[in-house]
């Protein structure tokens, strides 16, 4: 579509009059050009930007305490050591068990919406859990400490306790004080977050199937679940594991939702009931306390670089599935 | 086969695999098949021809009930296979398309070895030991004359085959399944014509085992493959008769246009 | 009754004694009739989950929200507990904010998309769109500390238009995306036409394909109104919040989100109670507006 890309009307072959439509008309044309080139050059500085400024603000951190910042689950303020293992610990865990209960829930809609569904009903539900999709995360954080979390105080934790808190290795994962709080009700509230966002992205995977691949197998006389099992499925593998990996990305740069329910804890320990924190949570809840230019602060930055990376990683891996499944599906 | 002598009637519903009477389809609103009443018997070859739009592959979908996966789309009349009416409700479905299985116009193998694309139809119906399955699928990739090229990768992606082989691994697929009908959508529009000579050859040998419905756009490959044809004609029948009157002496002047038009 | 024997049975004896085909291999006919029904329930129990869970968000919203819900809510701004405040200077801080947003998101995201659909070639293009979804996908309390560094911080002064700033660059990803998308749907035919009539290339994009892809391009900047309105972590650092009335951008504003997080921990039964008023309100218009966004679209679509 370049279509008038370089000097194409050379003013010395033009009459007079075409001459002066054509330098006014190149001169537009440089112009907008030169704008939206520089509007594509400010999103690239931007992310550059927002890089770097978590590097340097996380250099005193990174310099102070060398390798072992990574290593380390000490948050102290008093004595001034900070280590970046409880938080990275915490964000890992939650958004874990987020995608845990997240994505078969969400293969599950997806399969029902793009395969079982009439259409109509489909257009709609579809509709609400992409209106799910869109509340905001503030809304999802009330929403967990004032509902989810005393159903995890009261019910939850203490029959899971009862069940299974004498057995050797599970018994460790659910004991702790029923707060409600803490790792578990974080994935469980991020999982609810997430589950709309992989459906979405499952149901245009699967909508996108060739009829022609579902139908040879229905002639075959498969049934629908066994078309979606062992030919949608196959056939889509990577872009589902794509949507996944996108899904862990969400989770793991969720802060609001997340920072309601969590706990606040630098901790690391087996129970998945005890109280702890995510990158993101501890930033929002730290940062207002930090001293502009202090050892925490820059700590702090430095756990946001770690964070960048964490999701950078993920949207890579990602964009590395769906995008060779998409070109896949359009050949 | 004990045909009482002098009782042709008899003769005649007995050797119908299908028989389809008074067949009306819609999509939504749009009547696509008007009274379709035709038989495909036994061990012998269909063809379906028409212009596009003629309700052709339309009636071809109604056998197996392809139809059903979309909303809007129904039939009422009699289709009778086996005793039963595929087109009333209550039907089980893939009982139905187990018996009657389907070819596509283009190649669709599915994104998994070759070996699976044959086993997967088979393991859905059949509970078979690894020899059994095995030997299934060296019968029919032998049946199908692909073997010789593919035994040796049986295990690689069935989507590497080129455009023949893919199709020819379909219908290997499809009679895998042991079905009583095999329906051919065009099966060889998008092959080269050395590919579709191959799977010419093949029907002729499908045809002792197998009742075969074959919609084709090619005048010449109904004349070559089918025992008796159907032309249609903006969703009716317009003739149906054996294969050579249909080609040397139509009864029907909309017949006789559209061959002659289409021999040139 | 395996298939081959019963094939074998029929070629001989087709009419006598001829096996019922339709009733075969009940075992295994049981078990996949069984499979799909249990995969048939259970995915309809997984897509209830997601439509409980909103039915539950937006119940908890409406019982809890409604009953704060007053005139006041509207004309009084925040105050302290027992003062029976209102959330004005909470709105009115979101909408200045979201404006600034839009104001600065939308048009260099428009731009940039433009460039992605009818300039980018190679490298840059293909990078470009990659970091775009990169700040799409960018945890946005990240966003927040970086203006808080590079804004915030040099100035010494917490602000409205910091905030804005923040949020614009959350927009910004978004209008990129649509109006990228939304142009290539632009058919090559119009624009070649707009090209045989001897319009310039910038004329043909701006007046004909902007103006083709108009509602598309309107979507996006809808949604990213949306996404901004109820975001909070990207606030915290930047506009920090005000208890007070204040409409001045380079002072620190209020906003819902920030006001909602700051009051639904607290102590004060009134405090909570905005909290909830003003939850309602933030999900009662993002959800609208995701609403006529969807609606309107497909309809548009069909």
């Amino acid at each position: 579509m370049d279509v008038t890309s370089g000097p194409a009307g050379s003013p010395t072959t033009h009459n007079a009059r075409s001459d002066a439509g054509a330098r006014r008309g190149l001169d537009g044309d440089a112009v907008f050009r030169v704008l939206v080139t520089g509007a594509g050059v400010t999103v690239l500085a931007l992310l550059g930007a927002i890089i770097l400024v978590m590097l340097f603000g996380g250099v005193q951190a990174f310099s102070t305490f060398g390798p072992a910042f990574l290593v380390s689950n000490v948050w102290n303020p008093v004595s001034n050591h900070y280590g970046a293992l409880a938080p990275v610990f915490g964000t890992l865990v939650t958004s874990v068990i987020g995608l845990l209960i997240a994505v078969p829930l969400a293969f599950g809609a997806a399969f029902w919406l793009t395969q079982l569904a009439p259409a109509r009903v489909s257009a709609v539900i579809g509709m609400a859990v992409q209106l799910l999709a869109a509340v905001p995360s503030i809304i999802f954080g009330m929403w967990g400490f004032f509902v989810v979390r005393p159903l995890m105080a009261h019910y939850v934790q203490p029959n899971l306790r009862h069940t299974i808190g004498h057995v050797p290795v599970l018994g460790a994962l659910v004991q702790g004080a029923p707060f409600g709080t803490g790792l578990m009700t974080g994935g469980i509230i991020l999982a609810v977050m997430v589950m709309p966002f992989v459906t979405a992205v499952m149901r245009d995977v699967f909508s996108s199937i060739p009829p022609v691949l579902k139908e040879s197998a229905f002639g075959l006389g498969a049934t629908r679940w066994e078309v979606m099992r062992q030919v949608i499925l196959p056939w889509s593998r990577r872009a589902v594991v794509g949507a996944v990996v996108l899904g862990m990305g969400r989770a793991m740069g969720e802060t609001m939702a997340v920072t309601f329910v969590i706990g606040n804890a630098n901790r690391i320990g087996w129970s998945l009931f005890a109280p702890g924190n995510t990158i993101a949570s501890l930033i929002a809840l730290e940062f207002p306390e930090s001293a502009a230019g202090s050892l925490k602060l820059s700590s702090l930055m430095a756990l946001g670089a770690i964070l960048m990376a964490l999701s950078f990683l993920a949207l890579c891996a990602s964009r590395l599935m769906l995008g060779v499944s998409s070109r896949q599906a359009r050949r | 086969m004990s045909v009482l002598a002098g009782d042709l009637r008899e003769a005649m519903t007995s050797s119908a695999m299908i028989a389809v009477k008074n067949l009306d389809f819609y999509y939504g609103q749009h009547k696509a098949l008007h009274g379709i009443t035709m038989d495909f018997p036994k061990r012998k070859v269909t063809g379906m021809i028409g212009p596009s739009g003629c309700g052709k592959s339309t009636l071809l979908r109604v056998l197996n009930r392809m139809y059903d996966l979309y909303p809007g789309q129904r039939a009422t009349g009699e289709v009778m296979f086996d005793g039963r009416n595929i087109v009333a409700p209550g039907m089980d479905m893939n009982r139905l398309r187990a018996r009657v299985g389907m070819v596509f116009q283009k190649p669709t193998p599915f994104p998994m070895s070759i070996y699976d694309n044959i086993a997967f139809g088979v393991k859905l119906h059949e509970k078979l030991s690894r020899a059994e399955m095995d030997a299934r699928v060296e019968d029919v990739l032998h049946r199908v004359a692909l073997w010789s090229e593919v035994k040796d990768r049986l295990k690689s992606s069935a989507t590497a085959l080129s455009g023949g082989q893919q199709q020819r691994l379909c219908i290997a697929r499809t009679i895998a399944t042991r079905p009583e009908v095999v329906l051919l959508d065009e099966p060889t529009s998008a092959l080269d014509p050395v590919s579709t000579a191959r799977i010419e050859e093949l029907l002729d040998e499908l045809k002792k085992e197998f009742t075969i419905a074959i919609v084709t756009h090619n005048m010449q490959q109904a004349a070559r493959c089918a025992d008796q044809v159907a032309f249609f004609y903006l969703g009716e029948l317009v003739e149906i008769d054996s294969t050579d009157r249909m080609f040397t002496a139509p009864r029907e002047k909309r017949t006789q246009d559209y061959i002659t038009g289409r021999f040139g | 009754m395996s298939a081959d024997h019963a094939l074998k049975q029929a070629s001989a004896t087709p009419v006598a004694a001829e096996p019922d085909r339709w009733r075969v291999g009940s075992a295994l006919v049981a078990r996949r009739r069984f499979m799909d029904r249990l995969a048939t329930v259970l995915s309809l129990c997984a897509t209830s989950v997601a439509l409980v869970a909103l039915v539950s968000i937006l119940l908890t919203l409406l019982v809890r929200g409604a009953a704060g819900l007053s005139l006041v809510t509207f004309t009084h701004s925040t105050a302290s507990p027992g003062l029976n405040g209102g959330l004005a200077n909470a709105i009115v801080g979101s909408l200045i904010q979201t404006a600034i947003a839009i104001a600065i998101g939308a048009p260099l995201g428009m731009l940039c998309g433009i460039f992605l659909a009818n300039y980018g070639r190679g490298w840059v293009a293909s990078t470009t769109r990659f970091v775009s979804d990169m700040l799409l996908s960018a945890p946005s309390i990240l966003i927040g500390l970086f203006i808080y560094q590079i804004v915030v911080a040099p100035t010494g002064q917490f602000s409205g238009f910091a905030g804005g700033l923040a949020l614009a660059i959350l927009a910004l990803p978004i209008v990129v995306r649509t109006t990228e998308d939304m142009l290539a749907l632009v058919p090559t035919a119009l624009v070649e036409a707009g090209i045989a009539l001897g319009a310039r290339k910038w004329r043909v994009i701006v007046f004909i394909c902007l103006r083709a892809a108009r509602t598309g391009v309107i979507t996006g900047i809808l949604l990213a109104v949306a996404r901004v309105t109820g975001e909070t972590a990207p606030l915290l650092f930047t506009s920090l919040g005000n208890q007070e009335w204040s409409v001045n951008p380079a002072h620190p504003m209020a906003s819902l989100p920030v006001t909602i997080y700051q009051y639904a921990g607290s102590a004060y039964e009134d405090w909570v109670q905005l909290a909830w008023t003003g939850a309602l309100l933030v999900t009662l218009g993002v959800l609208a507006i995701n609403i006529i966004v969807r609606v309107g679209f497909d309809r548009k679509g069909a």
